[in-house]
């Protein structure tokens, strides 16, 4: 049997690029377990479905596997409750031949605000990859500094790439001078691959075959990968171009997981290619057996997929990138405003010519967030005429009058001043230079007008040309560590503080879930982890730690007061569930909050209330500093309670021989004037210390 | 002539009621359990033959309500009646009003239980018996008796002060300078007043990085007063001990002795009769043991003397308690064996604060070497008006090494609790502390070691992992799809 294994991690990425250079033809790398679910599926494609396919990858000669980064990263923190730690270990320890890759923000790695460089080397030391492809929405070379150093320092393969559109302005010059700066970065074209990113799915084969053959020209020994979105249904000739001019490496899907937006068919492409004499590095029998596999599980998906079904030519205007597709299709739907994407969409196509980026993330977001608001706002002001009026204005200014400014009429300026009055912070910090230079330049100063107001001359003042990388002091990462101890009450992990990192309120709501639910995630059955069992009698088998469990449903009663009490039969022991709906009465116990109300200290019975000096306390009365103001017993211990100040007590908020709660608010005092003057040496108030 | 025992009323519940009722069995002996309100469906009433309720959830209503006690042990025709620790169990008062109703009293005589219920007259009586005692002074209730006694005796700080009656760790509190001594003061009496209703206070000098040791006697009616060897109890936290072994690895074979036999010279001068223990301060840099008090019933840690001697001390109460003469001799009793003991509290093991609710998951530690003195079932509801013991487990080996060895075992793959939080993970640390293992401690041993201790808890454990995904299902079962998927 023949063997396809041409690179394999732990080799040099002076070797694996020459070995790639030294191939007939080209070869592929699959985005299945990134990208392609990324795009079609709202991310939502679960590593115990995806996983299957890794045997298959493990022979099929593969230049590599994208399975980490991009999105993929914060939704499975967030909706499919997965860590990319563990894909990684999975896919690892499944594929142990195939170099797997991730795919980062250049400064912001897998979260979406820009990091001081302390932070990227630190968070890129821990992650076990093999290719790093690295992109800068801004096509800032700069930006990659710190994370190009760390990657290569460490022996792994870096593959910077550069954002692709098609412009005017985008002209094969501008591309080859980023490329002369990624190459002088990298200390020569021996120890990368440049990944051209056509995130949008928009170059047309010609543009791209010209592209690619420009490159070449220049740079003969750099190896070259073409990644490229199918959304304006040119993906397969693009491709062919791509080959022809000399890309070595193209992204690649199961045809089968193929829809509209993520990368094209891996057999089509294959056979496509051979067709028009250029060899394809491939194990068909594997790749064919993927393609099977996938249809045993994909049809659990089809909820994820995009509501917005079809090719769209259209991309070529708007230039929404495939990964951001499904997502915003999904806010939109969430959001109500599903009927306007057509307008959105026409009004990102004016808005990319007037502020110059390059539509990924997080520009992308910028882009949509800032564009759906607009049109939402003249929605809710004017209706559909509203809408109609924004667009008719934005293509009088944009086609008609090409943007000259002074030549739109007095109260189209005034309209225009308004565009970005309410845009987000992030839109702002971008035309202020937050992210880095845009590519292009700077958008003309009615745009700070209409973002800032009066201020708009200060901040242009304020704009800054600096890399982040040299405008981020570095962050103390033991403060961050100590502040998720806190919050989730242990030392996290090494791999739970990344995630912490790149999306604090995200990761720890993760960690607890997984503190309560154990790896659920990863061993359910997808239509389990989706739907539980759905009656009686249904059961679930799976293999947990090594060893079989099955779980069987008995039944589920109905709901009484907020509560459903299932039965399952674990491994054979019948265990009843109460379950708590959203109609649960929740028993509200009032918690001590800042100095003036004053906590249990523990669990217990509050037998005293008052000292046995002074006998019971009553709402009135002026308490001092340590006395004694109520005990509680529990377990045959009394704890007492003292006051942490001189002051009076406004609301005493438990009852005498009441249980109470750690934390449960006992009290709340009122220190003012008047009771600051009747106990004098109360001037230290404010450094003690009070309960919880 | 013996008296008839047939059918026992155990006044008291959870371990020690269980605990009983298990001997009870053995001997074909019915059983009569009293319960407060919230313990209606508490363990020691499902397994008793016969249940009474007692009052409601505080313990002065139930179980320490004489009235009701006795009323229930003569509704139920009992013949005896078994306090077991804590609650009644050194109460004279009640000891007498039991054998007033006609009821045989298992424990000691009142007589005892009054003499050493005074802590300032056992020390008279220790004293008497050429047993070494720690300088204090009696009958407290100012400061300025304190600060007077200080002086002129020149004691330095720390003291201890403690209820006259107290026992089992509870009303006593450690004071370090001169400003603590109003506010413990004040605590001991009401707790003294409270729980042991005698709020008589005394003052002793603190024995700093001392152990505790014990030895636990039995005597019967006819004069012989046997001991079963000692007892370690040196780790304790707030003064409750949390894990005891037998014998003790802080003695040689020349103190064992000494310690043994001073400890039967001042039971016989009391006339003591049934279970009880003399309990020891050991001052082991000095090689020294203080007289501490006797406690004059059944203890928490007689199991791990169970173990390590093949004898039922319950048993054999019951069986003094008849009027039989105990069954062996000084010269019999030969330990064979180490055995440890730990204390499973529903406790939180960072802070101690006491955890209630309802135990929605249990396995007991199993398997050989192993004994477990439960007090709760799954399922079963902790209420939050006693103790928090819930369960004790035991492990024996043929030497210290081997019996922790076993009882890791059972701590970390056996025991699973879920509901309430437990000292679990707490015992467990301290049993695989190096000093531990290498039996170097004093009582302070948790509050010096408490960070490093809390540091390592945390065990994960298949079954446990496995029930959270259950869990899930359970969930979304009953839910459908949640909105954030």
């Amino acid at each position: 049997m023949k063997n396809y294994i041409f690179v394999q991690p732990g080799l040099t990425p002076a070797e694996i690029v020459r070995r790639v250079r030294s191939l007939k033809g080209v070869c592929l790398s699959t985005t299945s377990l990134r990208d392609a679910g990324q795009s079609d599926y709202k991310n939502r494609l679960r590593i115990y479905d995806l996983k299957t396919l890794a045997p298959c990858y493990n022979q099929m000669g593969l230049f590599s596997a994208e399975c980490h980064g991009g999105a993929r990263w914060h939704v499975g923190l967030m909706n499919r409750k997965e860590s990319p730690f563990e894909e990684l270990e999975i896919l690892r320890s499944l594929m142990p031949d195939v170099l797997l890759k991730t795919l980062i923000r250049e400064t912001s790695l897998w979260g979406y605000r820009p990091y001081p460089p302390n932070v990227i080397k630190y968070v890129v030391s821990q992650v076990d990859i093999d290719i790093w492809r690295c992109f800068s929405f801004l096509n800032d070379i700069r930006n990659m500094r710190m994370a190009a150093e760390t990657v290569m320092s460490r022996g792994k393969l870096f593959e910077p790439a550069i954002c692709f559109t098609q412009a005017d302005w985008a002209t094969d010059d501008y591309y080859l001078k980023l490329v002369k700066d990624i190459v002088a970065m990298c200390g020569g074209t021996d120890e990368i691959i440049l990944d051209i990113k056509d995130m949008a799915g928009v170059g047309s084969p010609r543009r791209i075959g010209s592209l690619v053959d420009a490159i070449k020209q220049q740079y003969p020994d750099l190896v070259i990968q073409y990644h490229r979105h199918t959304t304006d249904g040119l993906a397969l000739p693009a491709l062919l171009a791509a080959a022809q001019a000399g890309a070595k490496i193209l992204d690649v899907e199961e045809d089968s997981l193929a829809r509209f937006y993520g990368q094209p068919p891996i057999l089509a492409v294959h056979a496509y290619l051979e067709e028009f004499g250029i060899p394809v590095h491939l194990n068909r029998k594997e790749a064919e057996a993927a393609v099977q596999k996938v249809r045993t599980w994909i049809r659990h998906y089809e909820w994820a997929e995009s509501p917005f079904k079809g090719f769209d030519h259209h991309v070529v205007y708007h230039r929404m990138p495939g990964g951001a597709f499904p997502s915003s299709f999904e806010q939109a739907e969430n959001g109500d405003f599903l009927h306007l994407m057509p307008e959105i969409l026409t009004l990102m196509s004016y808005y990319n010519k007037i502020i110059r980026y390059f539509d990924v993330t997080p520009g992308s977001q910028i882009t949509w967030v800032t564009c759906s608001s607009i049109v939402n706002k003249y929605m809710k002001e004017g209706g559909k005429s509203g809408v109609k009026h924004l667009l008719a204005l934005m293509a009088r200014f944009v086609e008609d009058k090409r943007q000259d400014f002074s030549s739109m009429e007095k109260e189209e300026q005034e309209e225009l001043y308004q565009l970005f009055r309410s845009a987000s912070g992030d839109f702002k910090n971008l035309i202020l230079g937050g992210y880095g230079r845009l590519p292009m330049g700077w958008p003309d100063d009615w745009v700070y007008v209409s973002a800032f107001g009066e201020e708009w001359e200060d901040k242009i003042k304020e704009r800054s040309e600096l890399s982040p990388l040299d405008s981020l002091a570095d962050e103390s990462m033991e403060k961050q560590k100590r502040t998720l101890a806190v919050s989730i009450g242990r030392e996290p992990s090494e791999e739970e503080f990344i995630l912490y990192l790149m999306h604090p309120k995200d990761a720890l709501q993760f960690i607890q879930f997984r503190d309560m639910y154990g790896e659920a995630p990863l061993v359910l059955p997808t239509d389990v982890w989706l739907e539980g069992l759905r009656k009686p009698g249904g059961k679930v088998d799976f293999e947990f730690n090594g060893k079989p469990c099955t779980i069987e449903l008995l039944s589920v009663g109905g709901e009484h007061d907020g509560y459903i009490h299932v039965v399952m039969s674990v491994n054979n022991k019948t265990r009843v569930y109460k379950v708590s709906t959203p109609r649960a009465k929740q028993v509200e116990i009032r918690m001590a909050k800042g100095p003036l109300e004053i906590g249990a200290p523990i669990n217990g019975n509050l037998w005293r209330i008052g000292n046995p000096k002074r006998g019971m306390l009553k709402v009135g009365d002026i308490v001092h500093q340590g006395e004694e103001i109520a005990s509680i017993e529990a377990m045959k211990m009394e704890n007492a309670v003292t006051a942490p100040f001189d002051a009076q007590i406004e609301e005493i908020c438990v009852k005498l021989n009441g249980i109470v709660q750690e934390g449960q608010t006992l009290f709340v005092l009122r220190q003012d004037d008047q009771t600051e003057t009747q106990s004098p040496g109360s001037s230290t108030v404010i450094d003690t210390p009070w309960p919880g | 002539m013996y008296k008839n025992i047939e059918k026992v009323l155990i006044a008291n519940r959870g371990v020690p009621a269980v605990r009983i009722m298990h001997t009870c069995r053995d001997r074909k002996i019915k059983t009569v359990a009293v319960y407060s309100t919230p313990d209606r469906l508490a363990q020691h009433v499902v397994m008793a033959d016969t249940a009474y309720h007692i009052g409601s959830a505080l313990p002065s209503e139930s179980y320490l309500n004489f009235d009701n006690i006795i009323s229930a042990a003569l509704q139920a025709k009992a013949d005896a009646v078994h306090p077991g620790w804590g609650f009644l169990s050194e109460n004279d008062r009640f000891a007498d009003r039991v054998i007033d109703a006609g009821l045989v009293w298992i424990g000691p005589p009142p007589e005892a239980i009054r003499a050493m219920g005074d802590k300032i007259q056992a020390k008279k009586i220790a004293v008497r018996c050429n047993v070494p005692v720690i300088p204090g002074i009696s009958n407290v209730t100012t400061e300025a008796e304190i600060r007077k006694w200080m002086e002129e005796d020149a004691v330095d700080f720390p003291i201890m002060i403690k209820a006259s009656a107290s026992g089992g760790g509870k009303g006593m509190l450690k004071a370090e300078n001169n400003a603590q001594i109003p506010a413990a003061l004040a605590q001991v009496r009401s707790e003294a007043a409270k729980f042991f209703g005698d709020d008589t206070v005394l003052v002793e000098k603190y024995i700093e990085r001392g152990r505790h040791i014990e030895v636990q006697i039995i005597a019967d009616f006819h004069g012989q007063v046997t001991h079963l060897c000692e007892r370690e109890c040196t780790i304790q936290r707030r003064n409750q001990k949390i894990i005891e072994e037998a014998p003790s690895p802080s003695l040689d074979e020349e103190l064992r002795r000494e310690l043994c036999s001073a400890a039967v010279r001042l039971m016989q001068e009391i006339g003591y009769v049934s279970a009880g223990t003399v309990e020891f301060l050991f001052d082991s840099s000095k090689r020294k043991f203080y007289f501490l008090e006797v406690n004059t019933r059944l203890q928490v840690e007689h199991g791990i003397t169970e173990l390590i001697t093949g004898l039922d001390i319950v048993g054999i109460m019951i069986d003094v308690a008849a009027g039989k003469p105990l069954p062996f001799k000084q010269s019999d009793i030969r330990p064979n064996r180490w055995a440890l003991e730990v204390r499973l509290n529903a406790e939180d093991p960072r802070t101690f604060n006491p955890s209630f609710g309802v135990i929605s998951r249990l396995y007991s530690p199993q398997g050989p070497a192993v004994r477990i003195s439960p007090g709760l079932y799954e399922g079963a509801d902790i209420p939050p008006y006693y103790d928090s013991l819930i369960m004790l487990i035991m492990a024996t080996g043929a030497d210290r090494e081997d019996a922790i060895r076993v009882m890791d075992r059972a701590i970390s793959k056996d025991l699973r609790i879920e509901g309430v939080k437990t000292l679990a993970p707490l015992l467990l640390s301290i049993i695989r502390h190096p000093k531990f293992i290498a039996g170097e401690f004093s009582t302070r041993f948790i509050e010096e070691h408490l960070d490093e201790l809390v540091s390592k808890f945390i065990e994960k454990d298949s079954e446990d992992e496995m029930l959270k995904v259950a869990r899930y299902v359970a969930e979304i079962s009953a839910l459908g799809t949640p909105k954030w998927i």
